[in-house]
């Protein structure tokens, strides 16, 4: 069976003389396999979703989407990726931004799917609204409903959680939770406990390497979320 | 209902839709934010700025024609011309595929919305179509511009040479493009195939000394051929036409391979270039050159050239200052060292006889100052935190002023050891020159600081700001105050490089002898603006609220006695 994500040798360094952001690293990632990737500040967990989902160019190796090379076409319809700043056109509203990024992905029959969305994440009153006028808390939520929007295989997420107030944080994990009953896998950058706990494989990244890897039952979540 | 696509959609769903779906989605969504855009558009102030380029590019129009002239050349002079034109003209060539290709290795000449980045990039439609169009506007813009000046340029040369106006104007407007599409597609070409920053640095400066030599004449430049396109007004070769099919075949290239722009430079670039033009708007040099470091990839150095031994508490602004200073990067030292070489050069130029070259000095000395007063800089950026300190901010700012003059030391040394040179080479005058060099230099160079100081200092916050009573300024002097805002700075850093005038008007008059009390008498000059300066960002704060205070008490007597 294909895996879902598939990375060989991935490296990312900025200069020669510093420390490589992402020492050479291989990953594979089942389908439907719900992953979260922990570690401190720096440890590279940013740098390898930008990487992944081709916003960043690696200094040498591989990435494959369901078998599909990284950047193609067809890894690009298969993965849907939320970055930690979210960033919106100026002119437009939330309901015409959810057009847009469904229509590209030929997406037409958007707008009962947009509904239902922002009603399951708290922007019902805001569809008519410029994302880029939003607070911090509100742009992420609306920064999910664009990731959502579309179909994906693999959904990388980058910081999820921050700014969400207390509903969103509960919409959002019930979201994760739809994702994985429909077989899409999932991999989220967080530090978020109550995500950590539900997930089937925990990564921890320090410096650019992975520290851990397999079950959050068996090792101290705490430790690794925390102290990596 | 499920937010989430259904399970019937999900496994239904290809791994890519069609890519004429998403086209067709971007095609229309682009004339409705264009639709967007137009509506936004205050057509008044649109007209308003119309107007103002208008005129003022009418007012230089008709001062560079007063400069031209329209005397005929002499036969022998229009030969010379025949013979030096085309590579002096392919010079421009070249510095523009230099600088296309400088621009291309980081990064450009693409910029998209950050948001473009995000949705479109990576959706599953084919990226050469979806860039086509940003890629088609910015070879548009840069082509209508450097038609226009050349056009313009051959023109008023056109009333010189032999030829028409008219085939002079269109000869030019050829050569434009050409030089326009070297320099994008030389930008496009070098992104796509990833070439790296040095060699698009070494190739540049290889073609331009190539092209240098050729106009020194007795071997052909890389850019002769384009060069000849502009003197097309005059006469035409069919072979000069190569030169325009290089720029449309980088171009080409550049197009063909558009699916292989980095995101990663995309992304860079979209928060960057949109905070560039903001900042060009708004006049703001300071934040042109700080955005342009970021462009340019340029990062501080990690670890300091020299690490500095610690001293007391009292040093703490005068360490500051050092650390920053002592972190410059090699490209920017070496771009430093080129503006004080520029500057010597510019003042031996001036004091020849081509007295613009002062506003070369002028452009040179400010930017080394910023470059420098990088402290200075930092400290205005954070106000909440200069606030914070137990200390006035004009002492601080001060402060902040001593390490950079002191780091601007040996640039001055290499613009006077520049300008002696090359005087001795002219005039084979040995000690008069040297003695000049040295006595103007550290004058010149501290006096563009300090027009740089100025620049950044004005943004410092107003302490008067909250005061109830504000001076509002009329809109018909809105205008008129934000370009004297802007010029203020460059006129106090001109004021330093004006001072070989003095030398020269001086010399003409009173002999070679007289030279060197004229050079002490203007480095006097200069030195007393600094100090002025320095005077100003000291007490700045001080004389504002004071002024406030007095208009406060101005208005409430005039109330008194209306009440009275």
């Amino acid at each position: 069976m294909v895996a879902a994500l598939s990375l060989r040798g991935l490296t990312k360094s900025y200069s020669a003389s510093e420390q490589p952001a992402l020492a050479p690293l291989d990953l594979d990632v089942e389908s439907g396999q719900r992953v979260a990737l922990v570690g401190h500040n720096g440890s590279g967990k940013t740098t390898l979703l930008r990487m992944t989902a081709g916003l960043l160019e690696p200094s040498d190796g591989e990435v494959h989407v369901s078998g599909h090379s990284g950047g193609s076409t067809a890894a690009r319809a298969a993965l849907s990726y939320l970055a930690d700043n979210p960033t919106f056109y100026d002119d437009l509203s939330l309901r015409e931004h959810l057009e847009y990024v469904a229509r590209l992905h030929g997406v037409s029959d958007w707008s009962a799917r947009a509904q239902a969305l922002v009603d399951q994440i708290g922007l019902t009153d805001r569809l008519d609204d410029l994302p880029n006028t939003f607070s911090r808390g509100l742009r992420q939520k609306a920064a999910i409903t664009l990731g959502f929007i579309r179909p994906f295989k693999l959904l990388l997420v980058d910081e999820p959680f921050v700014g969400l107030d207390a509903a969103g944080k509960a919409a959002l994990l019930e979201m994760f939770d739809d994702v994985s009953k429909r077989g899409a896998t999932l991999v989220v950058a967080t530090h978020e406990l109550s995500f950590v706990q539900r997930v089937d494989r925990l990564i921890a990244l320090a410096e650019g390497q992975i520290r851990y890897d397999g079950a959050p039952g068996d090792t101290d979540v705490n430790t690794l979320v925390f102290h990596t | 209902m499920s937010a989430l696509p259904t399970e019937a959609e999900e496994s239904a769903a290809p791994p890519a839709p069609p890519a004429s779906t998403g086209m067709a989605a971007l095609r229309q969504m682009r004339a409705i934010r264009k639709r967007h855009r137009l509506g936004e558009i205050e057509w008044f102030d649109a007209a308003y700025r119309v107007y103002l380029v208008g005129l003022g590019g009418g007012i230089a129009l008709v001062w560079l024609s007063d400069a031209v002239g329209d005397d005929p050349l002499t036969i022998a002079q229009a030969a010379n011309v025949a013979k030096h034109g085309p590579a002096v003209l392919g010079l421009f060539a070249v510095a523009a595929l230099a600088l296309g290709l400088r621009s291309g290795s980081q990064g450009g000449p693409l910029a998209l919305e950050a948001a473009d980045v995000a949705y479109v990039m990576l959706a599953p439609v084919d990226r050469r179509r979806a860039l086509l169009k940003p890629a088609f506007q910015r070879i548009r813009s840069a082509g209508f511009a450097g038609m226009a000046l050349a056009a313009i340029a051959g023109q008023l040369a056109g009333r010189r040479l032999p030829g028409t106006s008219t085939a002079w104007f269109f000869g030019g407007a050829l050569f434009g493009l050409a030089v326009a599409l070297l320099w994008a597609g030389g930008a496009l070409v070098a992104h796509v195939v990833r070439m790296p920053l040095v060699i698009a640095t070494l190739v540049g400066i290889g073609l331009i000394g190539w092209q240098a030599i050729a106009v020194r004449g007795g071997i052909s430049g890389p850019g002769d051929k384009v060069g000849s396109l502009g003197l097309w007004g005059w006469r035409q070769h069919a072979v000069d036409l190569v030169g325009l099919a290089v720029g449309l075949a980088l171009v080409g290239l550049g197009v063909w391979w558009l699916a292989r722009t980095s995101l990663d430079a995309l992304a860079r670039r979209s928060s960057l270039v949109a905070q560039l033009r903001f900042a060009v708007t708004m006049q703001d040099l300071r934040t042109v050159v700080l955005l342009r470091r970021q462009l340019s990839y340029e990062r501080t150095r990690r670890r300091p050239w020299i690490r500095l031994a610690h001293v007391g508490r009292s040093h703490a602004v005068w360490r500051r200052g050092w650390h920053s200073i002592l972190r410059l990067p090699a490209g920017r030292l070496i771009r430093m060292v080129a503006f004080a070489v520029g500057a010597g050069a510019c003042q031996v130029a001036a004091y020849r006889g081509t007295t613009p070259a002062i506003l070369g000095t002028m452009a040179l000395t400010f930017v080394l100052g910023l470059e420098v007063l990088e402290p200075l800089s930092q400290e205005v950026d954070q106000p909440d935190r200069t606030d914070s300190f137990p200390v006035e901010r004009g002492e601080l700012m001060v402060r902040h002023l001593v390490a950079p003059a002191i780091a601007l030391v040996p640039f001055a040394a290499i613009g006077a050891a520049t300008a002696a040179t090359i005087e001795i080479v002219h005039s084979h005058d040995s000690g008069g020159a040297v003695a000049v060099a040295a006595i103007l230099a550290l004058p010149t160079v501290l006096t563009g600081a300090a027009g740089a100081a100025v620049n950044i200092v004005r943004d410092a916050p107003d302490p008067a700001a909250g005061s109830q009573q504000q001076t509002y300024i009329p809109p018909e002097m809105a205008g008129f105050t934000t370009v004297l805002k802007t010029l203020i700075p460059l006129i106090i850093s001109v004021v330093g490089a004006a001072s070989v005038i003095i030398v020269r008007n001086t010399v003409e008059r009173d002999g070679s002898s007289s030279a060197v009390g004229a050079a002490v008498r203007g480095s006097v000059a200069a030195l007393l603006v600094a100090a002025g300066v320095a005077l100003w960002v000291r007490y700045r704060d001080r004389m504002r609220l004071k002024f406030r205070s007095f208009l406060d008490e101005g208005r409430t007597y005039t109330q008194q006695q209306r009440s009275s």
